[in-house]
């Protein structure tokens, strides 16, 4: 289950939230958490695109903020894109390597529509396009950006990627 | 498509302050929302608002009923513009307002129209769409067409069709089944990610049924899969065959191995990492087949990708636990790990190294983790903390470097549980390397000089009591004890008064200074501390002289107390103040298993017991007091033991019966606690006939009717047998419960005179030789076991034959002996080869037993088991041995 995809810019303000099955009261935990963990562990990463990698073992350190986490184990992967912070969290199958699958997936086609890295102004400008982007990634439904590009404008895929 | 919202402009791009959106407010875009209502449609200003609208829903902006309803009113007008982009965002709009029933049916018709279109592109969307917000009613309408689009030539439709199949499944299961057909042939698709999808699919509608997902692993390792992502799955899927396969045919080949060996050679990193992790992860793996994985995985090791470094590390790290000499090949690799910037890399690499290194090795890791250990979080030290305690145990030579590591990091900052963490292990490891205990202790000592943690000090204070007189120079940890007296609470200032106390027992030259300490602490302002102190003083009854301390009082200050403290509580309570001083010996020492039901409590006949007592029944007292008022059993002596009821009807029967076994030295008392279920009848005259014939030693004595049984009043009935004096005699008793049964009436609720003789068969009942030893625990099993006498030993070796596992072995084994697991041992580890498992236990005539299990894997499914006993009695420990050899 891919349980929540998240952007934030540098100074922890939510930009963008996609949850999936998280129930509502826990959504502001886990926003809480993900600000905490990127601030602690991307400073300096600007400009860079990193892709950090955390595994909570019966999630010792969500449960310590209050959270009642249904799940044994979680994943996470985070990064920075240009001026804003990216967080995936998943579970189950949605194991490290499958999230950074989704992360290459997202950061290229958020490039693609961007023209570049996106400042967090940038970012903001192509938010409609953005959230078009997202909702093709879906739960991995989708994993080129010239064909997630392609969609988003409801061309059909080019021929010679099928 | 949409539009930016400001010009783009590259000189203002950077300027990070400014953002499209400030001061937006929900209002005013509510209000531009009306666009929407135009005849003549703007579409640049429409996707405009609607990215708005999105921004403010996506921080989180909730809408009002009414505002939502009417946002999504003007939003399905917008399926009149012939512009692509908007279309695109009112798909999404429409799919984050997520409307209500009644609202789905307005967008209805625009969307099915979409999905008939000719534009594959709006048909996708259009399925999409339509799956996230329908229900099942309109489900089964559109079924057909999202059945044709599954099989749709366009990968894109083909994939929107499977995926929304992914999401329906959790509502609406029995549709999607039924659509297995169409999945069946997608997922033999040219287009990469609609196989991914169809397979996805095609598993969850039949992951229930074994056979299938056999049938369609063996199909499909055979052929190509195409997408990276589908063949993850499928390894996935094959790892989850092997294992069930794996618990049916015990021999023989293991089948698709080859397979994933194969997989190791794929060209995507994601498909390697899965095989690799899924041979890791077979049941009882072996070197060879593990050999090509751990190859891979240590490529990874060095990969510029932190996610795979992290992802080899992990899993090498849990193939460490059960093959160390696997992973040692990695150790290099791992090694450079250990400063990779990413912590939890860096932790995985450590903990893995600490269980794979050679004694040799040991320095240089410590060196290497002690400048690591300053930045990182709690919950990773304590990983690190409990891997150095077993590398420690492991390599005791080594201990004078680990002890110091243990105690620097002890006087840094840190929270409870890591501080606990550490002392634990330096307990344990002053437990079990003598070399260690000296610079442990002082470790200890100068940890509680500046200890926040009460419940620490007063642990480590205990644990010095019993060991620090056992130094070469026990006076030099007085200074630290008695400083507690002074500087800290009241708990752990009595805590650090038993101490003194215990010194000054133990330590005959010290006797006289302690005393003058302990008068001291006369004169505290608690009354547990200045009790302590009392008490202490009195019992030591030195006048200062150096004097040898008797043996009773060292039995007083140091004998465990034998007893659940559960039972003492209970007793205390019970305890009514009189002339009669609280006797420790009446406290039950069993350790109470389950509670009973309420139901079948015993003492609500009215014969028995009074008022039962406030709080949870001590049973095996309430027992006692019951068998001691029936003048029959009254000779019998003193109750051994009582054993939990055994049901002898099945649930929602007549007549409920159940039995428990009273087991004194020469005599076993059954009570059947019965109750009639039947409003309309009255039994009378309850009995319980009991066939003995399976059970040569036992002879039944007398039987103790029950005169009348009334509807849902529960009552006993007893019947006694003799049986050799101190043997633990076992046998098979069948029952038979006879009775007169009268008519009752139910509007009177008065019965008739004359009844009917009849009989209910009930079901047999066992007397096995763990209803001779009771549950009894012991606070520290290895004191225990080194003062018992070793003469009194017997070990041997037995074959239990194949089991299901290791801990239903080990469960088994507890179980035929009914004795108490000590220390947690009865926990067996998941995938552990061996175990130890501690038992103690009193055997009847009150012979204390300790019992050492260790078992071990012999073969992929035998387990060995090997069986030390220590007891009082070398012929208890010879009966213990009968009864697991004829178990």
């Amino acid at each position: 289950m891919l349980l929540a995809i998240l952007f934030s810019n540098f100074a922890g303000h939510i930009i963008l939230k996609r949850f999936n099955g998280v129930p509502s009261e826990e959504r502001l935990h886990w926003r809480t958490f993900l600000v905490k963990l990127g601030a602690d562990n991307l400073k300096g990463a600007r400009n860079e695109e990193r892709a950090f990698c955390f595994f909570t073992k019966n999630s010792n350190s969500i449960t310590s903020m209050n959270l009642v986490v249904k799940f044994k184990s979680v994943y996470i992967v985070y990064t920075v894109l240009g001026g804003v912070r990216i967080y995936i969290v998943g579970k189950d199958e949605y194991d490290e390597l499958a999230l950074t699958e989704v992360m290459f997936v997202i950061t290229s086609s958020i490039k693609d529509a961007c023209g570049k890295s996106p400042s967090e102004r940038l970012f903001l400008d192509k938010y409609g396009k953005i959230c078009l982007c997202l909702d093709e990634i879906g739960i991995l439904e989708n994993t080129e950006k010239d064909r997630i590009r392609r969609r988003i404008g409801l061309k059909p895929p080019n021929p010679t990627e099928i | 498509m949409a539009q930016p919202l400001v010009k783009k402009d590259d000189d203002r791009d950077d300027e990070a302050d400014y953002s499209p959106f400030l001061g937006i407010e929900k209002g005013a875009v509510l209000q531009e929302a009306r666009v929407f209502n135009d005849p003549q449609l703007d579409p640049r200003r429409c996707s405009q608002v609607i990215t708005k609208l999105l921004y403010l829903l996506n921080q989180g902006e909730t809408f009002t009923k009414v505002e939502a309803t009417e946002v999504f009113f003007a939003v399905t007008k917008l399926f009149q513009s012939k512009d692509i982009g908007l279309r695109r965002m009112v798909y999404v709009m429409i799919k984050e307002l997520s409307p209500s029933a009644d609202e789905v049916i307005i967008v209805t018709s625009s969307l099915m129209k979409d999905m008939t279109s000719k534009t594959d592109m709006y048909r996708a969307n259009a399925i999409r769409v339509l799956c996230r917000i329908t229900d099942g009613t309109l489900l089964t309408q559109i079924e057909r067409y999202l059945k044709q689009a599954i099989v749709d030539k366009n990968p894109v439709v083909a994939s929107a069709a499977l995926v929304s199949g992914i999401h329906l499944l959790q509502t609406n299961p029995e549709i999607v089944k039924r659509w297995s057909n169409e999945v069946q042939e997608a997922v033999q698709s040219r287009a990469a990610l609609v196989q991914f999808h169809a397979l996805a699919l095609l598993h969850q509608i039949r992951q229930n049924d074994r056979l299938a997902v056999n049938k369609l692993v063996s199909s499909l390792t055979k052929g190509s899969v195409r997408s990276p992502l589908a063949q993850c799955l499928l390894i996935r899927y094959t790892s989850q065959v092997i294992h069930e396969s794996a618990n049916n045919n015990q021999a023989g080949d293991r089948p698709f191995y080859d397979f994933l060996e194969g997989c190791l050679r794929h060209k995507a990193e994601m498909v390697i990492f899965e095989a690799a992790r899924a041979i890791t992860e077979l049941n009882g793996v072996t070197s060879r087949e593990l050999t090509p994985a751990i190859t891979v995985l240590q490529l990874f090791l060095s990969s510029s990708k932190p996610v795979l470094r992290f992802a080899a590390v992990r899993t090498l790290n849990k193939v460490a636990m059960t093959h160390p000499m696997a992973v040692t090949n990695c150790n290099i690799d791992m090694e450079s790990l250990i400063s990779d910037q990413n912590r939890s890399i860096a932790t995985l690499a450590i903990t893995t190294l600490l269980k794979t290194g050679n004694e040799s090795s040991v320095d240089r890791l410590m060196k290497q983790i002690t400048n690591f250990m300053s930045d990182i979080a709690d919950e990773f030290k304590i990983v690190v903390v409990e891997a150095i305690r077993s590398l420690c145990l492991k390599f005791p030579l080594k201990h004078r470097s680990l002890m110091n590591f243990l105690s620097n990091i002890l006087r840094e900052e840190g929270g409870f549980e890591y501080k606990k963490a550490i002392v634990d292990s330096i307990v344990i490891l002053i437990r079990d390397i003598p070399e260690a205990k000296e610079s442990g202790l002082l470790h200890l000592c100068e940890f509680i000089e500046d200890c926040e943690f009460t419940y620490l000090s007063t642990q480590i204070l205990h644990f010095l009591g019993i060991e620090g007189p056992k130094t070469s120079d026990p006076s030099k940890y007085i200074r630290y004890i008695y400083n507690r007296v002074h500087l800290e609470n009241a708990t752990v200032r009595a805590g650090a008064v038993s101490t003194l106390a215990k010194f000054g027992a133990m330590v005959d030259t010290l006797k006289p200074r302690v005393f003058v300490l302990l008068r001291r602490c006369l004169f505290d302002n608690d009354d547990e501390v200045r009790d302590r102190a009392t008490l202490y003083i009195n019992t030591l009854g030195g006048d200062d002289a150096v004097v040898e301390t008797g043996e009773d009082v060292k039995e007083f200050l140091f004998g465990s107390l034998d007893i659940p403290l559960v039972n003492l509580e209970n007793s205390l309570k019970n305890y009514e103040p009189s002339e009669e001083s609280f006797d420790i010996n009446s406290v039950p020492k069993e350790v109470k298993t389950q509670p009973l039901a309420e139901k079948k409590a015993p003492g609500k006949k009215p014969t028995g017991l009074g008022a039962s007592p406030a709080g949870p029944p001590s049973t095996v007292d309430a027992y006692e007091k019951l068998l001691s008022s029936i003048p029959e059993f009254a000779n019998f002596g003193k109750l051994f033991k009582s054993s939990a009821p055994v049901e002898l009807t099945e649930a929602e029967t007549e007549y409920a019966v159940n039995v428990v076994k009273h087991i004194f030295d020469g005599h076993v008392v059954f009570q059947y606690n019965c109750t009639n279920t039947i409003p309309e009848q009255l039994l009378e005259n309850v009995t319980v006939i009991v066939d003995a014939s399976e059970a040569e030693e036992f002879a039944e004595v007398a039987s103790k009717p029950l005169r009348s049984l009334p509807y849902d009043s529960p009552g006993q009935t007893f019947v006694a047998f003799e049986k050799p004096e101190g043997v633990p005699a076992v046998g098979k008793f069948s029952n038979m419960l006879r009775f007169i049964v009268k008519e009752v009436d139910p509007s009177t609720g008065e019965a008739e005179d004359d009844g009917v003789e009849d009989e209910y068969q009930l079901e047999e009942l066992e007397v096995v030789a763990a209803d001779y030893m009771l549950k009894v625990g012991v606070s520290n099993f290895r004191n225990a076991w080194e003062t018992m006498d070793a003469d009194c030993e017997r070990v041997d070796e037995y074959g239990l034959g194949p089991r299901e596992s290791l801990a239903e072995a080990v469960n088994a084994v507890i179980n035929l002996l009914g004795m108490q697991p000590c220390e947690g041992t009865e926990v067996v580890p998941n995938n552990s080869r061996s175990h130890t498992c501690l038992l103690s236990g009193v055997y009847i005539g009150n012979v204390k037993v300790l019992v050492r299990l260790q078992f071990g894997l012999d073969g992929p499914k035998d387990v060995a088991m090997k069986l030390a006993v220590r007891s009082e009695d070398e012929a208890v420990s010879d009966a213990i041995h009968e009864i697991v050899a004829s178990g």
